[in-house]
């Protein structure tokens, strides 16, 4: 079967699987299979928000002022950071779009996909507005091997999907022979492994792969340095917790075999594959963490805190989607960085209750308590 | 046992056992598990407290929850999203 952008089928859509069914045609939102795609969707475009809304320039000052492998941990996250919103900002669409069948789900990628690069934007408003030259910044993450590990890692199980999905579409289901690749075998089995494999994937990347990023940025915050960017950080964080309940819909989805039951029985077949993939990005990021005080730690966080609020949080999140928790930490080692991550902008002080669902104007840094004078709160 | 107490606007209002572990907190109908317990001294974790985020997910062993408005998160059965459940009964709970 190939792609086509409007299928001219007559199908009842509401008896389609997530993926792998009908191309969809008609995007209408007027009756939904799976409801929540189209609820992320609404919560999503409320979140909406622009980088430039965000004032930088008191975070340049401290830039300037952090000690050398403090900017390191810094500039490392955020290239980090800026792999990880490369990677999806285009592969939710690349991979996802040509085999989803049902229209609230495609516009769910989309929407998600797009706010991904919202992240890509607001690194390079934070990089410029804190160094000279920005180029030296993004050029590294090309050659950075601590950075290049976790490439392959993020995007190998795409990767693998879209391949197949190709092969599928030009040539269908059969055993085909690629050049440099000898034979692959097609068949829905495989096509719907890959899948799940690649929905794993991308779920520990929302669930896990940011965290020890969002750690340091709370903590110079907690210092009073780098609010801006903090800032920034708490509107990404808020995002990716909404990514994360998309991909966990979509594997509970499948577990249960309510979507599509063949989906179960692959599930269950890959239960052990998928906890290997968050064992391993667990292992990644405590290895990132090694490497970002690899010259020196910062005030309330070292290596091995971060470790350990790595394992904790991967047992949040292995729980989540009803899998055994496999690290022996039960308590949050820095329970304060929840207080960061909270979204709800009404509990915090007036400073902090310009970031809002809703487009405001540039949040000004320099206001002090004198222009609060007049507030009653 | 849940019982009726009469507070002091002569209001009833139903409060529940919550047990964990060895702790018992005593919960009212009034507001979700989860600042209860923090009020309690017990940590909880959480991050969107408005059930989308599934880091407040917690076990519930036995008893009866309820939601006002259907939370965002999938929660599994045998689990309670302790930021936006309402306790109806006694209940048991185990974190992580
Ligand atoms: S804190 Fe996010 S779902 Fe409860
Ligand atoms: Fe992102
Ligand atoms: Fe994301």
């Amino acid at each position: 079967m190939s792609y086509s952008t409007f299928n001219r089928k007559k199908f009842d859509s509401l008896q389609e699987p997530m993926f792998f069914g009908e191309n969809v045609n008609v995007a209408r939102y007027d009756q939904q299979k799976h409801p929540i795609f189209e609820k992320l969707i609404e919560k999503q475009l409320s979140f909406f928000w622009r980088p430039e809304e965000v004032d930088l320039s008191n975070d340049r000052k401290d830039f300037l002022k952090l000690e050398e492998h403090e900017q390191h941990i810094f500039l490392s996250n955020l290239k980090y950071q800026t792999l990880l919103d490369s990677v999806q900002g285009r592969s939710p669409n690349v991979a996802l779009l040509p085999i989803v069948s049902l229209p609230e789900l495609e516009t769910w990628i989309e929407t998600w996909s797009f706010s991904e690069t919202i992240h890509s934007r607001s690194y390079t408003h934070i990089i410029r507005n804190i160094v000279n030259d920005p180029t030296k910044v993004f050029d590294d993450i090309i050659v950075n091997e601590e950075i290049a590990k976790r490439a392959v890692s993020v995007s190998k199980y795409y990767d693998d999907l879209i391949e197949l999905v190709n092969l599928y579409n030009t040539l269908g289901l059969g055993t085909h022979h690629v050049p440099e690749r000898g034979e692959v075998v097609v068949t829905m089995k495989t096509l719907k492994k890959a899948l799940y494999l690649t929905v794993a994937s991308v779920n520990v990347l929302e669930a896990i792969r940011f965290y020890v990023s969002f750690a340091c940025s709370f903590a110079f915050a907690e210092r009073t340095l780098m609010e801006g960017n903090a800032k920034i950080i708490k509107l990404i964080a808020r995002d990716e917790a909404l990514h994360l309940n998309g991909t966990q819909h979509m594997m509970n989805l499948m577990m249960s075999g309510r979507d599509d039951p063949e989906m179960a029985v692959i599930a269950q077949e890959c239960q052990q594959d998928v906890i290997n993939i968050f064992v391993e990005a667990a292992q990644q990021e405590r290895d990132w963490a090694q490497y970002l005080f690899k010259d020196g730690s910062m005030i309330g966080l070292n290596a091995q805190i971060l470790g350990q609020y790595v394992e904790y949080i991967t047992n949040v999140r292995m729980q989540a989607i009803g899998l055994e928790p496999q690290f022996p930490t039960k308590n949050n080692p820095i329970p304060w960085i929840n207080a960061w991550l909270v979204s709800d902008n009404v509990q915090v002080a007036p400073q902090e209750a310009e970031i809002s669902s809703y487009l405001v104007g540039q949040i000004d840094n320099d206001l002090d308590g004198a222009d609060f004078d007049d507030f009653d709160l | 046992m849940t019982t009726l107490i009469s507070d002091t606007e002569h209001q009833d209002r139903t409060v529940h056992r919550v047990l964990l572990g060895k702790k018992q907190v005593l919960v009212t109908e009034d507001e979700p598990l989860l600042p209860q317990l923090e009020r309690s001294g017990i940590l909880v974790e959480y991050q969107c407290r408005e059930g989308y985020c599934s880091a407040c997910t917690i076990k519930l062993l036995w008893g009866k929850v309820d939601y006002p408005i259907e939370p965002l998160a999938w929660v599994n059965s045998g689990y309670v999203l302790a930021c936006c459940a309402i306790v109806k009964s006694d209940i048991e709970i185990a974190l992580l």
